[in-house]
Order: structure tokens, then sequence, then C-alpha cells
């Protein structure tokens, strides 16, 4: 059909008898532009999917699930990876915060979203996929301090533009915190392949190299921007006696000098301080070492700040979690620990952080035999490297929203400068100072940056920030359908292996899980629009893209009603709004 | 293959040897299992038709029109209130041309509440522009589905094929069902002259001027009178394939009848009993089964009437203020006969009570014993 007929056909009928029986148009109707009727004007916009939005990194997750489940998945990581060169370690160890916003838990459950993160991850690797190296567009490098998410997003996304990076890092490998993760959540070829990746677009990652120790700030005097993304290395105290005593080891050290390969002498009983998933990690490492483990923790398990899952297996492995219970103090013998003396704790009223505060039970005092304590509190950043051009805010660097600190060209960013303490949110930092200082280098504002509870996005994709909600999609198009349960290695050989817990799905199920996705907000051209309209108003192209066709719309907005996912809106046409 | 099935189900055969391809419906009984049958056929592929199922009889009748109006061959089916609520769009779907086959059947309107058989219904939807064909028969059923789409695709009306409660739509007969491809050489797949078709779209259903409107009820009529003698053709193409028959009307013992009983629907076969014990007495009495109501068969009930000498118009329902509706008709048809026939207008079985081989006996002696009416509508085993 021709949209618009060239002429307008003349009829003329000489006789009654030619005249069709029933009472229908001789010609064509497109003469009679009837858009003219309009009142209100549906069109097509995509909105913000709670998924995406939810991301810390933010990750384009409707978009590469739309390629995955086409089974195009290469396209699916480059998509994935423009925001977040780590889809195998966040398919692992993200607490992902976008299936809590699914908008499919109440029907079948969240999108599985981590394991299609981890699937694409999986089939990069399998192919040998790499990034795309740019034209150098800089001689100098931009320097970044710390080889962890942040640094390495931040020097990722940078040499993506074509800015020559040099990352300057402490420890002997790179990939800060995720490198402490233990191999059973986080197996260290994962970490090695991406961070790798990295590499190859030509970011010089330099080794045992620590600012304000054998890294002098001198030596940076000459850059033009320094990234500041040392995260949050140093352990919070236990603060009773006997802490100092041979068998006391933080719980990150004890995972650091694991990871490298130490000999940590742990004796039988282990006891692990701390709710979180650091304790979790080093509670279920020292199970796996031969340790019989105890978990002390001084809240109940509901306030408990670790993943579920991580509790869940860890209990499945053996380790016994003592709740309401607190250390006191830590007897020696020979210098070395003997016993944990514990207080039973009960709940009183919520403290600053909405918890309720653990008050102790006065003569509930207990002793526990031990042989190592591992003390896992939190970690705080060490800032000592600091001098007083930078300032610092409630323990942390003190930035704004585009991560600029107070001494010009230097920024910071992860967890020296948020302290969100997650991979994710390391990772959108990072990349948020990327971005800051692309636009830095080149003399560019920097003030339209969004606040750092949303993220920002390399990718320039035209959505309306419009969050689409359960109640905005066309529930009577939704079916349920539910999600894959999560393989695991059964407990007894866990307790024995560093070998993954949680087993891949396979392709199919892959496939299957990344259709469920409702596509909230972004046209996946499913045709409803198309095959609703009554006045075939509304036309495709080969391409899967729709444009109304807007002489003979007459505004009845069945379209924008009937979309299964809030991709369509309406808006009262500009004549009448007077 | 001859099976023992019921009226209501014979509907849905015809229906799926038609290979009927878009079915809107909306259940209300006695009706229910014509579509209840379609719906299994569609679901386990016997037949290859979108059903539709609807909100009410007023959007079946919708839906069917706009499928028939997309040039697909189109069936529902409906029943008393059903069909009432259906009036608008009657007249939508015969002012539209569209050859729609639905099968109604005979259920008394409420209130008092009633779910038996009587001709109110349909006949109340006389003047729409559809054809109508009374069933007595659930091989008349079945075979008058296949040839409803024929006729109605030809002459661009729409059909309805009507059977009464229970009577018919409940009882098991033995039905011949023939082999979809003997049916499928005597009835080819609809092949639309208008319709709608996004490649060439026209406007269907617009306003129309009074230089225009006329014309196109004019079409109408010529379209009814036109079906009368399509109908006989097809019924006789019908007979060569199948060799069964059914004509406008039926003449049953009518030669050198002095009496006649006028019937439709399941009367008939009632009254064939009682007409045959009769002539045994030595009655000079016939039957003329009246199955073609729209178009009215003028001349042909003319000349089967006009050696008669009384005629008793046997009438399951009534046109209040005026007396039984084939009553009126047949004594309009019987007006250029010249003759002035005694005609007696017996009013019976109302809201399905029982018309029985005694009460029709009673009839034939109430005519023998009256030269003419007593009076214009005569109330039969009614307690006044």
């Amino acid at each position: 059909m021709k949209d618009h007929p060239a002429a307008i056909t003349e009829i003329n009928l000489a006789h009654e008898a030619e005249m069709p029986p029933l009472p229908m148009s001789i010609g064509t109707t497109l003469v009679n532009k009837t858009g003219t009727w309009r009142y209100f004007r549906p069109f097509y916009e995509d909105k913000t999917p709670p998924c995406n939005n939810a991301c810390p990194a933010g990750e384009d997750i409707v978009g590469y699930l739309a390629l995955l489940k086409e089974g195009r998945y290469e396209e699916a990581w480059r998509l994935l990876t423009q925001e977040n060169p780590f889809p195998g370690v966040c398919g692992r160890v993200c607490p992902h915060p976008c299936e809590s916003e699914c908008n499919r838990i109440e029907l079948g459950g969240a999108v599985a979203i981590h394991t299609l993160e981890r699937f694409l991850a999986g089939e990069a690797a399998a192919r040998k996929l790499s990034f795309v190296a740019a034209q150098r567009i800089d001689e100098e490098p931009v320097v970044v301090i710390g080889a962890g998410p942040a640094g390495l997003a931040c020097a990722y996304h940078l040499a993506l533009w074509g800015h020559p990076v040099t990352v300057y890092e402490a420890a002997a490998k790179p990939g800060g915190m995720m490198r402490l993760i233990p191999p059973y959540r986080l197996p260290a070829h994962v970490l090695d392949r991406e961070i790798a990746n990295i590499e190859a677009l030509g970011v010089r990652i330099l080794t045992g190299q620590r600012l304000g120790g054998n890294l002098s700030w001198g030596a940076l005097q000459h850059y033009q921007a320094v990234f500041l993304a040392v995260g949050q290395s140093r352990s919070r105290k236990l603060g009773i006696a006997g802490e100092k005593a041979e068998g006391v080891l933080s719980g990150i050290d004890f995972l650091a000098r694991i990871e490298r390969g130490e000999a940590v002498r742990l004796g039988r009983r282990v006891a692990i301080i701390g709710g979180g998933n650091t304790a979790m990690d080093a509670a279920r490492t020292a199970r796996r070492s031969g340790a019989e483990v105890t978990i002390l923790y001084r809240r109940s398990r509901k306030e408990m700040p670790a993943a579920e899952a991580e509790i869940t297996e860890a209990e499945e492995e053996g380790i016994a979690i003592h709740y309401l219970t607190a250390p006191v103090k830590i007897w020696t013998e020979n210098s070395r620990v003997k016993e944990l003396e514990c207080i039973k704790m009960a709940l009183g009223e919520p403290d600053a952080s909405g918890r309720p505060r653990p008050v102790p039970l006065p003569g509930s005092e207990h002793r526990i035999p031990v042989d190592t304590i591992l003390p896992a509190l939190g970690q705080e950043a060490d800032l000592s490297f600091l001098d007083e051009t930078i300032q610092i805010a409630q323990g942390q660097i003190a930035t704004d929203s585009a991560t600029v600190t107070s001494r010009q060209g230097v920024f910071a960013g992860g967890d020296v400068a948020t302290g969100y303490g997650t991979v994710a949110h390391a990772i959108g930092s990072g990349k948020r100072a990327a971005l800051a200082i692309h636009h830095y280098l080149r003399g560019e504002s920097l003030e339209s940056f969004p606040p750092l509870s949303q993220a920002v996005h390399r990718a320039q994709k035209s959505l309306s920030p419009t969050v689409v909600r359960l109640e905005n999609l066309n529930q009577d198009r939704l079916t349920f359908s539910a999600r894959p349960s999560q393989r695991r290695l059964d407990a007894q050989t866990r307790q024995q292996s560093f070998d993954e817990v949680n087993l891949p799905l396979d392709e199919f199920t892959v496939r299957f899980e990344a259709e469920r996705c409702f596509s909230c907000g972004i046209c996946n051209a499913c045709d409803t629009c198309l095959i609703h309209c009554p006045d075939v108003a509304i036309k495709r192209d080969g391409l899967g893209r729709y444009r109304i066709d807007y002489d003979y719309c007459k505004g009845c907005n069945i379209c924008a009603v009937e979309c299964p996912r809030d991709a369509m809106s309406t808006e009262e046409e500009s004549k009448w709004k007077e | 293959m001859e099976r023992v099935i019921m009226g209501n189900h014979a509907a849905s055969y015809g229906a799926q040897l038609a290979r009927a391809q878009v079915i809107a419906a909306y259940p209300i009984t006695p009706q229910t299992q014509i579509i209840e049958m379609l719906s299994e056929f569609c679901a386990d592929g016997r037949l290859n038709a979108k059903f539709i199922t609807v909100e009410s009889e007023h959007s079946a009748m919708a839906a069917t029109i706009g499928a028939a109006t997309a040039g697909a061959r189109t069936f529902t089916a409906t029943s008393s209130h059903g069909l009432a609520l259906m009036h608008e769009m009657l007249h939508w779907a015969a002012g539209a041309r569209l050859p729609i086959v639905m099968a109604e059947v005979n259920r008394a309107m409420g209130p008092g509440w009633s779910i038996w058989t009587d001709q109110n219904d349909s006949l109340s939807q006389r003047d729409t522009g559809w054809m109508q064909v009374y069933c007595e028969s659930n091989q008349e059923v079945l075979d008058s589905v296949i040839q409803g789409y024929k006729i109605a695709e030809t002459v661009l009306l729409p059909l309805m094929i009507v059977i009464d409660a229970f009577v018919l739509s409940h009882t098991s007969e033995a039905v011949d069902i023939p082999d979809i491809a003997t049916v499928d050489r005597f009835l080819p797949p609809r092949k639309a002259q208008y319709k709608l078709d996004v490649t060439t779209p026209h406007a269907f259903g617009g306003l129309v001027t009074p230089s225009h409107y006329m014309e196109m009820r004019y079409k109408m009529q010529k379209a009814m009178e036109e079906a009368l003698g399509v109908m006989e053709d097809v019924d006789r193409e019908f007979q060569q394939i199948f060799g069964r028959s059914y004509g406008l009307l039926e003449e049953y013992r009518m030669d050198d009848a002095e009496v006649v009983l006028v019937t439709s629907g399941t009367i008939t076969s009632t009254a064939r009993e009682v007409i045959d014990s009769l002539r045994e007495e030595g009655q000079r009495i016939g039957l003329l089964k009246m199955r073609v109501f729209r178009p009215f068969p003028t001349e042909r009930a003319r000349n089967a009437l006009a050696c008669a000498q009384k005629i008793a118009v046997i009438d399951r329902n009534i046109s209040f203020g005026q007396g039984g509706i084939f009553a009126q008709e047949v004594r309009s048809a019987l007006y250029d006969a010249g003759t002035r026939t005694p005609l007696f207008n017996f009013i019976v079985g109302l809201g399905g009570r029982d018309v029985t081989p005694t009460s029709l006996r009673n009839i034939a002696t109430f005519i023998f014993e009256h030269e003419t009416p007593p009076e214009d509508i005569i109330w039969w085993e009614v307690n006044k």
C-alpha cells in the first residue's frame, strides 16, 4: 500500500447497477486523512527498565538479554562490556540488585540475570573475544592508583576512548578485593582473563607500587590526571584484650595469604567474628582447609549483612553460626590464642544503622576453646598516603558527583571515596571517573554528572528516565514462568574442594531464561501495537522498528494501552494544548 | 458415515464440514452444545478455524461480521435472548450483505423465564434481512447448514438455521455425516467479491445518503427473491450428490386432500404420523411443511394449497395483537389465489408445551366439525 496515493481516482458510475450491493467506498479511503480527528497522540518512547536502573555498573541488561535470547552472544557480550569489563566476576559475585527490582518476581521469580551475565563471559572466553582498542587521542598517560575494580574499570573506559593509562598497584597481582574472593566463588582464571582483556587494550599495570611507599607523589607530578582507587584495605579491630596474640589474623589477611599460596597454620578450631561476606569467605575457606569453623555474630540471622545464599551454603558445609554472641576477651597460653571469651547479647532499640542495637546480657559470659581467630568486622580506608591538599570526609576521600577531589587533576572513586563495598559499585564509580577525566582532559565541563546513586553510561541511548514498574506493564499480557533453580556442587564435595560451588546453566536454559525477560520499557518489536491498530496506521520496517502514520492515526491509543511493556506513551496534541 | 447424534451436534458437524473459518459465539441454553463441539473441533484440529470467545451475543455477531467482511466463511449459534441481543447486528450483517450462517435454537422469550421451545425468538427477526430455514430432523439440520453457505454466498444474504429447543436440539437421531471431500466438491471455499483488504483499502458500512439508501434496500429484496430459485437449485445439486433434498416446502400426502395442516419445525414429524393414521381411516387430509420462511415461498405455498377446502395453520408462535405468524404469511400468500379458503389458525405449544399426536388429531377433528373458523385465533389446549 502506498502511504499517500499520487492522485485521487475520479469515480463516476454511469449506473446504479454498477454500485456494489453493500455500503462500501468505491475508491480507497486514503483521501480521508482521519489523523485530523486525533486528540491524543501515541508515540514510541523507550523507558528505563528497573534492572538497568538498579545496576550500579550501569549495564544495559534488557539490551543484552534481547541479543542473548536470539543466540547473538558476541553482540550481547559487547553490549554488556561496553559498560562493564568484568561480566565473569559480576556474574558470580555481584549481589545482583537488578534481580531484586525485576518485574518478574511475582510471576515465577526474577530473571536470573547474574547467570546470564556469567554465561556471556564464558562464551566470550571460549571464543577468545577481546575488546577493540581505540585510536590513541593522547600521548600522556592517565595514572590510576589501585588495580581493583574501580581502578581497572576506569583504566578500561579511558583506554576505550583512546587515552593511554598506567595503573599502579601495591599488591603483587592486580585485582584488588576481587583477588581475595575465594576460588569456589570466583575462580582465579576468570578474573585473570578479564584483567588480561583490559591490558590488551594497552593499559599498563605496574604491581608492587605503593603510593606513599615506593611510589612518591612527586613521581606523579607531571601527569595531568590521577585517579585514586585504593579501596579499603585496613581491617577494623576487635578492640578487646588479647587481640595481638599469635593466632589472631584478620579475615582479609587470611584470604590474601591463602590466595598467595602461603601455608596458614589454623589448628583444628577456628572462630570467625562478624557476619558479612568477608566473614563467610573466611569461614568457608577455613572449612575447606579442614578446620572446625564457628562464626560468632552479635545480632540475629535477620540482621546478618552477608548474602542469604552465602549463609545457607556455609551452614550446609558444616559451619556453626552462634548468633547474638560477641567476643569479650582472648585468653592466651604461651602468647598463643587458647580460648575466646564471649558474651550473649539481646537485641535492643534500633541504632544509627537502623538495625537493633545488641545489648550484652550480664552473667552470660562463656569461653570457647579456639586455635585461630579470624575477625572480619569490615574494612576502612587507609588514608595515610594522602597529603593535606586532598580533603577527607567521614574517613573517605571527599569528591563531588564527578569524582573530583579538592586537588586539581586528582579524582577518586571506588570504596576509598564511596564505601559502597560491592564490585559493581566500584566498577560504576571507575567508569564515572573515566568519563570525568575524559571530559577534564578535553577541557569540558564536569557539571552534568548524575548523583552517585545513579549509574553513568557510555552508551548514548535516549531512554526516558522513568523507571517501568510492574503496574506500568500490561499485566493481561504477562504469563507465569518459573525461574530455573541454581545447581550447586553438593555440600560434601564442597568441604574438601575449592571448586566453584555454583554450576553454570546450559545454553538451552540460558536462552529460555533470557526469554523470560519482559523487556520492561524497551520495545522488542513484538507487534502488539501493529496488530491492535484499528486504522492500520502503524508500519514496521525490516529492522523491527515501528512508525505511526499520523495522517491516519485517530489517536485511539489502543496501541499504547495494549503495549505489554510500556514502551509507548501518549500526549495531548499540541494544537489542543492552549 | 451414519452416527446417532443430537440436533445441536448435527449443526456443529454441518459447520465443520462446510469448513467454517471463523466462529465467534457466546453460550446460551439450549444452543451451547453446538459451539462446545465446535470449540473441541478447533482445539483438536478437526476444524481449522479461529474460535473467538466473546462477552455477549451482540459481540459474537459483531465479530462474525468482521470476519465475514474480511472474506472468511463464518458461523455462529445462539438462541432466544441471545438472538434478541444480536438484533442490531442482524440488521448489520444483512445490510452489509454478508453470507453468515447461524444456527438458532428456538427457545421461548422471557419472562416468564423459559428454556423450552417456541418460535417467537426467530420470528421476531423476520424483517432483518436474514433467510430462515426451519428444520424438522437432525439430518435436515446438518444438510441445511451445508446448503446454507452455498445459498448465502450466492445471494449475499445471511441465513439462519432454526432448530426446536430440546425436541430437536437435544434429541438423538441417526444422521448421515457426509465425507468432507464430497462436501468440498459441493461447497468450494468462499470467494468474497467485496472484502476488507489492506492492499486495496475501502471503507465499509459508512454513511449512505437518501440518494442511494433505497437502492440498497431494493437490492436486498431482489436478492431475497433470487434466493428462492437459488435454494431450489442448490437443493437439487445437493440431492444429486448426497441423495437428499428438502425443497422450500414439502407437500405430504396432499393428493386429493381437502383438509391441509400447515406446520413447521418438529411438529411436522408428529403431524406426519397423525396424517398417516387419519388417511388409513379414509380422511382426505394432507400436510404442508413450511421449511423456508424467509424468503417466503409465496407461489409454491399458493400452488400447494390451491385445491384445499380447509386449511389449518399450526403456529408455535404469536404476534400479539394479530395472531399466528405463519398463518398471516399463508393467508397473505393466498390473497391472490382468488379463492377464500377457510383458514383456521391454531396457536399451540408455546413455551415448550408438548404438542402430541392427540393434540393434532383433535385439531383435525375440530376442522372436520367446522366449516369455517369459529374465531380468528384458536388457542389450543390452553386453560382460559
